[in-house]
């Protein structure tokens, strides 16, 4: 047995290393997505479009199935090994390691924007191991955590306890949301955060710790729910306690869950991202550049912002468009 | 590996006794018990009728899920797609629901039809489950894995990653609907609540007994019987004690572990109805959602082995209840989320030690 | 034990099918790996070439090292749930006390070294809990390493709060991302260290670093459990208990043992992983343990115990691994991937199970 499997192995090794690559006219992009789930979804329904609008060929990467440099970073590297891309746009599942395997690719001549998170500290903008990437497009996720809470302030008149549904803890956009909240909640001095949970993109888990929550403290008055799943694991939970309208809801990610539970009343506020946006953007940068690298200067920084839907503004025609579909 | 339970376990005197066999044979249930009374002295908020039917209507799933594993395990196998089964499910039934919507159907009969197509395709996964694991000899895992794999592929599919929406309104007052509302002193309301109830008062309403508790006590008094007392029951049993002791009776193994496994992706299937009616959209099951471990924890920790023979459904419901309570009563009492899971651990641990001081006697 | 209610006993019921079929049935998963890599190297542009099996191996190597801790755990008729979260808790372990070391002043390579000796010392503390846990109270496999999960993620998360753990000196990151040998144009061949070359210019990597590390960890291994007393001692724990018992192996001690060394090489793991990955995190390893014991089931064990190789288990870790990578270059769409690869997976043990049985 050993035989054959060292057969086996000399036969790889004899193999041809590179297969020659033909000279392209289209511009060869890879968008490596952070994790399967309807952010994604709609940020490569943008980027596909500004594909197909540039004339660029594009490529999109298996998704990884759970967060993590260790799902996502075998993925890139498998896509990387047979094509030399001219642009990567990618959502990196770590802050650090994602560094190394990214400066790798960018010396093998690929240009790189990063979406939706980023690596380092997100400041390309100064001289340091990480700042070789076009630009960080995406959100400012301290801020949207600080914006929600002070959303949720007014809603409950400044006043009263408050709980937020978080994910995953490894994950530092998470991380930044839940510092934003946190910072937001105390500039309101007779608002109290109660408690913040982890679900683990589990919205079972997000339900029973919602009301869990709801039990300990039964005078919550608003809750944010700072992902997808958390969001409706704990719009669920409100909703299963009888609560549904009494107490806030403040939900992360336009999903069509969360805009139906907006209509019918069993939340009150939704943030969107703009995930079709970066995207886009991020195609028009990185294509403006590669055509004309002397002269384009791509800001090191885009920051398309957030949407608040709300149920005065959820019908609207012009706000359709950033619901996650 | 063997249990020496019996030789090493002994201690005489109490455990001969009534009591101490009573003891020792509902040791999960006992637990329970002892779980409600430290968690009731540590935060009297933990001791409400609102909490324990919360926890109880939020574990319909696991339930279902607890009680597909039980007769799984009882033959000694494992059923690692249940979780992803109810996600297609859930997903399939979304589909047609719009599907029949769409072409202007009532949407009553829309959702009847629904969930008795989704009901009667559950089968499926089982089947094919059970046809690898006894026609071509795939271990348990392994079949059950692929399975897994393919089920979560299709719910993807059929829902593009999206949740499904579009879905009546009136799904979720049945899925977390109660049969008793009442106001003390007030008034008594009776499925549903009145609709001039003004919402500043919501939280003085008290409601009693939610649909999901008899739905969910129905079907694990009907496994439970099935297990028990019935022919195949005892089938399932002796296939996981002595394969062979088994065929040499007259047991047609193959038949009878077919059955297990469509039973098993048919209350998967079951669950994941269960689930547009609590949620009111389709949805699928995420990645590390990991259903299938809860559930075979619960089974285990309700007293069945991994190695097969042992098992009965009720002890794999206390098993879920107490893995629920453990975590509920942790959160109430003050331990913060990290400190949590070494607690849930440690207690578990603890548990399960007890019980294997005393004689086995299932 | 070892029985299976799905294998029913065939016993006089196999007919003779012949020499070959029997050489092709007992090498049947790896006729099915040399297949695949056959399959994908004709169809997938790109994955026949070193760099394809470069990247197969390095990164498969957090599952072969966790593969073969299952392994073991499962031939003793067990299994351990928390090989994923120790590995997460060694790669955070191993990060903190280089950190702490770093103000000691003791030179990189020290630092490091003392850093995964301390680290691999204390990832033998969660395999010693459930060791005893099993062995000596008789509680069930899945619950002591299902709880052993719980615990570690806890102490992890507790430990960083909320940041990654970071700081990794940079000599480990550069023996993690490292090969033995480079070659780039225009200059000879370099050892370990990587050439400085300007952009666009590609050099090549060959053998990582950590690939002949594992592979030498796992050598070892599957010597101590083919040709060792302790490794005949946990065949004879699986297959019958109370024969052992009576043949004098002292099994409490052994399972102890197992479920140590599990836990070791998960440690290990975590220590690769942030080697790797510069950073360590708590669910490092949440994502891989599906894995891990699917290459031993792949491989040929029972999971009621008694049998299963090292290599086997290798073959099944790169079945896995290969159809994985495979479909990936190939560019087949996520969803569709999922599914297609349960379905090779069933049909690949399925015809395992056609061949007549020469299984050890």
């Amino acid at each position: 047995m050993k035989k054959s499997f060292v057969a086996v192995l000399v036969v790889l090794l004899i193999a041809a290393v590179a297969a020659p690559s033909f000279a392209q006219a289209k511009i060869k992009v890879l968008f490596m997505p952070g994790v399967a789930d309807p952010f994604y979804y709609t940020m490569e329904k943008g980027i596909k479009a500004a594909a197909a609008k540039a004339g660029v060929d594009l490529t999109v990467a298996e998704y990884p199935k759970a967060w993590g440099p260790e799902n996502q970073v075998p993925i890139l590297q498998a896509m990387v090994a047979k094509t030399k891309y001219d642009l990567l746009l990618i959502a990196p599942t770590s802050n650090e390691a994602l560094k190394a395997p990214l400066k790798a690719i960018y010396d093998k001549g690929t240009e790189i924007i990063t979406v939706d998170t980023f690596i380092g500290d997100g400041d390309y903008s100064k001289a340091s191991d990480y700042s070789f990437p076009l630009s960080y497009i995406g959100s400012d996720n301290y801020l949207g955590g600080k914006q929600m809470a002070e959303q949720l302030a007014k809603m409950v008149g400044e006043k009263g306890k408050v709980y937020c549904q978080a994910t995953n803890p490894d994950a530092s956009s998470v991380q930044d949301r839940v510092k934003g909240f946190t910072a937001g909640v105390t500039e309101f001095p007779k608002m109290m955060l109660v408690g913040v949970e982890w679900c683990q993109d589990i919205q079972q888990k997000a339900q029973e710790q919602t009301l869990t929550a709801l039990q300990i403290n039964k005078d919550i008055v608003g809750i944010f729910g700072l992902n997808v799943f958390s969001a409706q694991g704990a719009t669920q939970a409100v909703i299963n306690a009888g609560l549904a309208g009494a107490v806030k809801m403040c939900l992360w990610d336009a999903t069509l869950d969360n805009i139906a539970n907006l209509k019918k009343g069993n939340a009150d506020l939704v943030l969107a991202q703009k995930p079709g946006e970066m995207g886009s953007l991020a195609i028009e940068w990185g294509v403006k550049f590669l055509k004309d690298k002397k002269n384009v200067k791509v800001p090191k920084k885009v920051i398309p912002g957030f949407e608040f839907f709300t149920r005065q503004n959820v019908n609207d025609a012009a706000m359709q468009q950033f619901i996650y579909q | 590996m063997a249990d020496h339970i019996e030789a090493a376990g002994r201690r005489a005197g109490f455990l001969e006794t009534r009591t101490g066999r009573a003891l020792a044979a509902n040791w999960a249930a006992f637990f329970l018990v002892l779980m409600f009374v430290v968690f009731s002295c540590l935060n009297p908020r933990f001791l409400s009728v609102a909490n324990f039917q919360n926890v109880v209507h939020i574990q319909t799933l696991p339930f279902l899920l607890a009680a597909a594993e039980t007769l799984v395990v009882i033959t000694g196998g494992i059923d690692l797609s249940v979780g992803f089964v109810t996600g297609l499910a859930s997903v399939g039934a979304a589909k047609l629901v719009q599907l029949q919507l769409a072409a202007g159907a009532e949407p009553g009969t829309a959702v009847g039809l629904a969930c008795g197509a989704i009901l009667l395709l559950s089968l499926l996964p089982g089947l094919i489950n059970g046809l690898v694991i006894t026609k071509f000899k795939v271990p348990p895992f392994i079949a059950t894995m692929g399975m897994w794999g393919i089920a979560n592929g299709l719910a993807l599919k059929i829902s593009t990653g999206y949740p499904m929406m579009g879905l009546p309104d009136w799904l979720t007052g049945i899925g977390n609907g109660y049969f008793v509302y009442v106001l003390p002193g007030e008034f008594v309301s009776f499925l549903g609540k009145p609709d001039w109830f003004p919402d500043s008062r919501i939280r003085e309403l008290v409601r009693l007994l939610p649909y999901s508790l008899p739905f969910i006590l129905a079907v694990l008094a009907i496994l439970a019987f099935v297990l028990k007392r019935t022919r195949f029951g005892r089938h399932t049993y002796a296939i996981g004690g002595n394969v062979d002791a088994a065929i040499r009776s007259g047991v047609s193994v193959d038949r009878n572990l077919v059955a297990v496994y469509m039973i098993s992706s048919f209350l998967s299937g079951l669950g994941g109805i269960f689930n547009v009616f609590q949620t009111g959209i389709g949805n699928y099951t995420t990645f590390n959602a990991q259903y299938e471990f809860f559930a075979v924890a619960a089974v285990v920790v309700g007293g069945a082995s991994l190695a097969g023979g042992k098992g009965r459904i009720w002890s794999s419901a206390v098993g879920v209840l107490v893995l629920a309570f453990l975590e509920n009563g942790l959160a109430i009492s003050g331990v913060q989320p990290f400190y949590r899971y070494i607690a849930v651990g440690v207690l578990l641990v603890v548990a399960v030690v007890i019980d294997k001081i005393f004689p086995d006697l299932r | 034990m070892g029985k299976e209610p799905g294998a029913v006993a065939t016993v006089g019921s196999g007919k003779r099918r012949g020499a070959i079929a029997e050489f092709l049935g007992s090498r049947w998963i790896l006729i099915f790996l040399a297949l695949e890599i056959l399959f994908f190297g004709l169809k997938t542009e790109g994955f026949a070439s070193l760099n394809s099996l470069q990247i197969l191996l390095y990164y498969g190597v957090l599952v072969f090292l966790l593969a073969v801790a299952e392994l073991f755990v499962v031939i003793t008729g067990g299994i351990d749930l928390s090989v994923g979260y120790i590995l997460g808790f060694a790669s955070i372990v191993s990060i903190k006390i280089m950190e702490a070391l770093k103000p000691l002043g003791l030179g990189e390579g020290a630092t490091v070294l003392i850093g995964v000796c301390a680290t691999l010392v204390v990832g033998l503390v969660p395999g010693l809990v459930n060791g005893w846990l099993v062995a000596y109270l008789k509680v069930p496999p899945f619950i002591a390493t299902f709880s052993m999960l719980g615990v570690c993620h806890g102490v992890s998360e507790l430990i960083i709060n909320g940041v990654y753990a970071m700081g990794l000196p940079k000599l480990a990151a550069s023996i993690g991302s490292g090969h033995f040998l480079y070659v780039a144009p225009g200059s000879g061949p370099a050892l370990f260290s990587r050439p400085l070359v300007e952009r666009g210019v590609e050099v090549l990597e060959v053998v990582p670093n950590i690939v002949v590390a594992t592979a030498v960890v796992v050598a070892v291994f599957a010597f101590v459990l083919s040709r060792t007393r302790f490794g005949r001692h946990i065949y004879a724990i699986g297959g019958n208990v109370d024969a052992a018992i009576r043949a004098g192996v002292p099994v409490k001690r052994r399972v102890l043992g197992v479920y140590a060394l599990s836990s070791f090489l998960a440690s290990l793991a975590g220590v690769v992983y942030a080697f790797m990955y510069v950073s360590g995190k708590a669910d490092a390893g949440a994502s891989l343990l599906l894995d891990a014991i699917a290459a031993v089931v792949i491989g040929g064990a029972s999971m009621f115990g008694g049998s299963g190789t090292v290599g086997r288990t290798m073959v099944g870790a790169l079945i896995i691994a290969v159809l994985e990578l495979g479909l990936r270059m190939s560019g087949t769409p996520t969803f569709d991937k999922y599914i297609l690869v349960g379905v090779i997976l069933i049909g690949a043990v399925i015809v395992e199970r056609y061949m007549p049985a020469a299984r050890k």
